[in-house]
């Protein structure tokens, strides 16, 4: 049994090429902390020095040092900074301010406390900097946390009547097959298939979900170019909507937008497939363009668009599968909230709007890192 | 009579198989059915299939190893149909011999059109896998000359670089097929060529923008996001 042994080689090699990055990011973040760090204290001599100038005495030398130290705690992460910080600090207006210049002298009266003074700022502030991070990342979590159990309580809601008709419509067949016309087999039938579809709908959505995991970092985000998304997603809605019309256009030059391409045709779909759905429309312009640092794309239909009373709240999951009375309606609100939670996975922003001469437009935006693909063109071609 | 098409199922959930056996049958195919992966494989040895549909997960084994135990042997057409849907699943299967790619879960014309597709692809193709040293590839307004290598719309020279018409070319060979950006790097840059796609794409969005009438509605290459190109097939 020889073949047997390359079935995980593509999965290793995919993590291995994404430990550099993480690698970078970290060592750049060090990096970066300390260079703040040494930035502030030189901005900190630097301005002592100058004020020495205008007087002598310098009596505000510590000050200027005590207010970089906490700048230092502030803006980094981690103690080691900002106690750095305040031991240089020491060091330096003891060297350089204070009588003796040029000369350490530890011996005066009030060092120790000034030392003590900086060390206790900058350990407070990187504690409180430490608590106010986590504190963010904490309701950050508990927001996804909120999201995820609406979204499941709706969800889980929602199964159970497709299943319902599912069920009910294979046993009266099963069952009656003797009674049954051709046409009411049919319409049962077509019940079943209706049904299902919908359910796969709905775990598309929640494969989306899973698949941006736990932290918004996880999101492996390749540069796509945005015409091939719309071709892609237009081919898969086109099969199942052949009826509607679709308009799509891209623009001229080609535009690479990094995001989870999956992902960002999920959203692509639900949009269109509410178009059709909800907002009954017979042709619906699919759009994306450049707008300075974002990639835009647009979905507008010419539908009914949507009920100025569920504008505000469009996006979140709960009102709709609480207030819903129409079945047809009840796919909506999550679609639109996985939708929304992916855009903001990738940085971006989602809109929602009636246009003036009738239908819903639904917009939203992924940055775009600067990346230079025209060298890429020029050193491919040279 | 026609002598039917044999087709090999191998799916260990009853419902399932039993649900393809049945379009397939009622479409005029043979059909038998393997439950297992070792079931499977003395199926293939003593029945030699037309085509092999092939479920990735099994209870005894994993489906890719059946992919590549046929692959060292034979050219039968695989389509592989799996529940799972991401794209380095795809590009592993397609990768490895694989001729197509199904995600359940999916419709029953659908899965007829990719049958018909491969079938009709080792019918022509597989003799002379090499039309691309010679003759013309023909798909609607779409002609690759590969004799002056030229690829023309509606009978105008597009004029397209040198890697370009390679790329073009290759699809073409290959109509019909999703090829993975892997195997097009290794085909036009060598083994060794670092596996970045992002030259590829690049390529691809001027070629698209020189062969198609509007990028986003391609008539002739298509992407499967994630995973590869393909060629329309030949008129």
């Amino acid at each position: 049994m020889s073949y047997h042994i390359s079935a995980c080689r593509q999965g290793e090699e995919g993590s291995v090429t994404q430990l550099p990055f993480k690698f970078r990011t970290s060592y750049q973040r060090i990096l970066r902390d300390w260079l703040i760090t040494a930035g502030l204290l030189a901005l900190g001599t630097a301005l002592s020095w100058l004020l020495m100038l205008v007087d002598p005495s310098g009596g505000f030398v510590s000050m200027i040092f005590v207010l970089m130290v906490t700048l230092t705690a502030r803006l980094t992460n981690g103690f080691i900074y900002g106690v750095t910080a305040s031991f240089v600090s020491v060091i330096c207006v003891n060297y350089i301010f204070t009588y003796p210049y040029w000369e350490f002298n530890f011996t005066i009266a009030g060092y120790p406390l000034t030392f003590l003074t900086m060390l206790s700022v900058s350990v407070i502030v990187s504690t409180l900097t430490t608590q106010i991070k986590r504190q963010e990342q904490l309701r950050a979590e508990t927001e996804r946390e909120t999201m995820r159990a609406n979204l499941l309580r709706a969800v889980s809601h929602d199964l159970r009547t497709p299943l319902t008709s599912i069920m009910g419509s294979a046993s009266a067949i099963l069952e009656n097959d003797a009674v049954l016309t051709p046409q009411q087999r049919m319409s049962l039938l077509r019940n079943v298939r209706s049904e299902a579809q919908w359910l796969i709908r709905m775990v598309e959505n929640l494969l989306s979900i899973t698949r941006m995991g736990d932290t918004e970092a996880r999101i492996s985000k390749e540069l796509e170019a945005a015409e091939e998304v719309l071709a892609s997603v237009a081919a898969k809605f086109q099969q199942r909507f052949p009826d509607i019309r679709l308009v799509l256009s891209a623009p001229e030059d080609p535009l690479f937008v990094p995001m989870d391409a999956i992902l960002v045709e999920q959203v692509l779909m639900n949009l269109m497939e509410n178009a059709a759905y909800h907002g009954h429309s017979t042709c619906i312009h699919l759009t994306a363009e450049r707008q300075g640092e974002d990639a835009v794309f647009t979905v507008r239909d010419n539908g009914s668009g949507i009920a100025p009373e569920l504008l505000p709240n469009i996006f979140s999951p709960t009102i709709h599968s609480q207030s819903h009375t129409s079945d047809k309606r009840r796919n909506m609100g999550i679609g639109l909230s996985v939708c929304r939670s992916i855009v903001k996975a990738h940085g971006g922003i989602m809109s929602a709007a009636n246009a003036a001469d009738g239908g819903a437009i639904f917009c939203f935006t992924l940055p775009l890192e600067t990346l230079n693909t025209e060298d890429t063109i020029n050193e491919d071609q040279g | 009579m026609k002598i039917k098409d044999k087709i090999l199922i191998i799916e260990d959930e009853a419902s399932i198989s039993s649900f393809i056996a049945t379009v397939l049958a009622a479409n005029n195919y043979d059909t038998m059915i393997a439950h297992t992966g070792s079931e499977a494989i003395t199926m293939i040895t003593s029945h030699c299939p037309d085509l092999i549909l092939l479920d990735l997960g099994l209870p005894d084994m994993d489906g890719s190893s059946i992919l590549k135990f046929v692959r060292e042997w034979s050219t039968c057409p695989i389509i592989v149909v799996s529940a799972r849907n991401h794209e380095r699943d795809k590009v592993e299967a397609l990768d490895a011999g694989a001729d197509d790619y199904i995600v359940k879960p999916f419709g029953t014309s659908e899965l007829l059109a990719r049958i018909r597709t491969a079938i009709r692809h080792t019918r022509t193709h597989l003799p002379n896998g090499d039309i691309a040293q010679s003759g013309q590839f023909k798909a609607m307004g779409l002609t690759i000359d590969y004799d002056k290598h030229q690829v023309l719309v509606d009978g105008e020279n597009v004029h397209l670089t040198q890697n370009e018409y390679k790329l073009v070319s290759l699809l073409g060979k290959y109509a019909g097929r999703v090829l993975t950006y892997d195997f097009i790097i290794r085909q036009l840059w060598g083994p060794k060529a670092k596996s970045d796609n992002q030259i590829l794409r690049v390529n691809m969005a001027n070629i698209r923008r020189k062969i198609e009438k509007n990028p986003a509605e391609p008539k002739y290459i298509f992407t499967e996001i994630g995973v590869g190109y393909r060629m329309v097939d030949p008129d």
